[in-house]
Formats: C-alpha cells, structure tokens, sequence
C-alpha cells in the first residue's frame, strides 16, 4: 500500500513547492508585458496535476488521445483567437482623435 | 458487493467496462478544457487591450485567499487520490473517510470563496455593473472587465465545485451500502478524474486572478 501512498504523497509536495515558487514569483519585478510568464509554473502544476492524480501516463491510448486532444484544440483555440490582438498594430489616422 | 463483478451486455469484460467509462470522461473532460478555453481566451483578449485596468483590478483581489484556496484544493485532489488507492486494495472505510476529507475541504473551498470574497467583493463596491464601482479614472473600464472574468470564472468554477460535491456524496452513499470493492470501483475512478479536473482549472484561474496583475 505504501507503495502507492508515496508516489501521491510525492506529488502533492511537488505542487506546493511549485505553488510556493509561483507566489515568489509573482513579487519579482516584471514589466507587464512579462507578467504571463507567471502562468509556466501553473502548467508544471497542472501537468503535475494529470501525471500524479489523474494518472495519465496509466491510461488507455485512446484515452490519452482523448487528452492530448484537448490540448491540441486548446492551442489552437488559444493560438489563433490571440494572433490578431497580440499581432495588431494601431496606426494613427490623421485627423481622427484616438479615445 | 460479492466478489463476482458484473458488467453490462455491450462490453467484453468488466474491465473493458472500466476502461470505457474512464475515456467517456477523459472525452467530456475535453468538452471542458474548451468550455473554458474560451473564457481563458477572453482574458488574454481583454488584458491585452486593458493592462492597466487589469492590474488595477488584480490589486483589489484577495491574495490569501486565493493562496489557501489553491493549498486546499490540491490537498483535496491528494486525499481523492488517496481514497482510490485505499479502494484498489478493498478498503472502503478508508476510501469514505478520504471522500469525506474531500468533501469538506471543497466545502472549505466554496466557503472562502463565496461566503467570505464574494461578499468582501461586493461590499468593496466591486462588482462591475455597480454605479459607485471603487475603481475610478482612466483604469475603470479594464478593471470593470477583470472583475466581469473574475466573477464570471469563479462562478463557473464554483458551479463545477458544487458538481464535485455532489459527485461525493453520490460515491459515499455507494460505498457505505459496499457497493465498490477492490474489483469494482469505476465510478470512484470517474469522480476523482472530474475532482482532479476541477482542480486544473482552478490552478489556470488562480495566477490569472491573483498573480499576473503587478502586485
């Protein structure tokens, strides 16, 4: 049983270390535009998260197609619904006063 | 439940019967990552546009709670995950006493939320379609949109939370009348894939809310 217990119990320090390290994080001084970096320990956790507890790795193929699924349509959700705000440049119109 | 595990006519075997329900979830879990996807892609949509409003507003968040909600939500997913390695052994006491650790600390977990920041949120005059909204000047527009995805995400998560929470007590009632046994246990996999889950999108929400805003 231990045996079970300790790769759980592993896990769940692996997380608040990575909490931990996210909130340190947070109080360095990054530019705003910098500040999304913070989410990179989120996705350590979140991978944490699948491995440990929802054990991923043990699962069927078509399981994890399932999975590796949602993250391809997440990305390509995420990626091509950011393009056109992360990509826009505003030109000033002449004449025209900018709000 | 006797030692003779039953399965349905449509599979093959019990753990054929298993397996499929674990990747029935897996796939409504997919519906999920994109139901939130879309909330996720708002957020990176309206902070671009708003950063100052966005800042403003993360200011006004509650950083305590949010750090103890995060601790008590993966702590939840541990005991969970505990609970099913008890019942993969045929230990049903230990998996009850796991889901009832996990029920209340999700009941913890709505209690901060909604009983304490909720309710400091809308006595702060937070709440975006307020008339005396606290945030005043060129950063009232951005910070009414952050606290349109704060309320509007945490909402939805605590929706799911309540879900959750039924979902445990649906696994406790089944496990105090023996219903799952070292052989039979589908369901309690099930829950703790969607509790697990629960905790993913909190673990995306809470740097979003709490930490990418300058602090």
């Amino acid at each position: 049983m231990s045996a079970q217990i300790w790769p759980l119990l592993r896990c769940w320090l692996l997380l608040l270390l990575l909490g931990g390290i996210e909130i340190a994080l947070s109080y360095l001084p990054l530019g705003r535009a910098l500040r999304p970096l913070l989410m990179i320990p989120a996705g350590l956790m979140i991978i944490a998260v699948a491995v440990g507890f929802m054990e991923i790795r043990r699962g069927s193929v078509l399981m994890r197609a399932f999975a590796l699924g949602a993250l391809f349509w997440l990305l390509i959700l995420l990626g091509l619904g950011s393009a056109d705000p992360l990509t826009r440049t505003d030109y000033p119109v002449s004449g025209v006063q900018v709000k | 439940m006797s030692s003779t595990v039953y399965h349905d006519f449509q599979y093959a075997s019990p753990s054929h019967q298993a397996e499929t329900a674990a990747v029935g979830m897996w796939l409504f879990l997919a519906t999920e990552v994109l139901f939130f996807g879309g909330l996720l892609l708002s957020w990176i949509y309206a902070r671009h546009f708003n950063q100052l409003g966005f800042d403003a507003g993360a200011h006004e968040t509650k950083l305590w709670i949010g750090t103890l909600n995060t601790g008590i939500l993966i702590t939840s997913s541990f005991v969970y995950a505990l609970g099913l390695a008890f019942i993969r052994v045929g230990n049903v006491r230990r998996l009850i006493q796991c889901c009832v650790v996990t029920l209340l600390l999700g009941l913890v977990f709505l209690a901060l939320k909604f009983g304490l920041e909720w309710r400091n949120d809308f006595a702060n005059h937070l709440f975006p379609a307020a008339s005396d909204f606290k945030i005043i000047g060129a950063a009232q527009g951005g910070a009414k949109l952050f606290f349109l995805f704060y309320f509007i995400a945490t909402g939805l998560h605590g929706v799911h939370m309540l879900v959750g929470v039924g979902l445990l007590l649906w696994i406790i009632w089944r496990a105090q009348r023996r219903q799952f046994c070292a052989l039979y246990h589908t369901p309690v996999h099930a829950v703790g894939l969607y509790w697990s889950f629960v905790d993913i999108v909190w673990l995306t929400l809470y740097p979003l809310i709490y930490l990418v805003g300058s602090r």
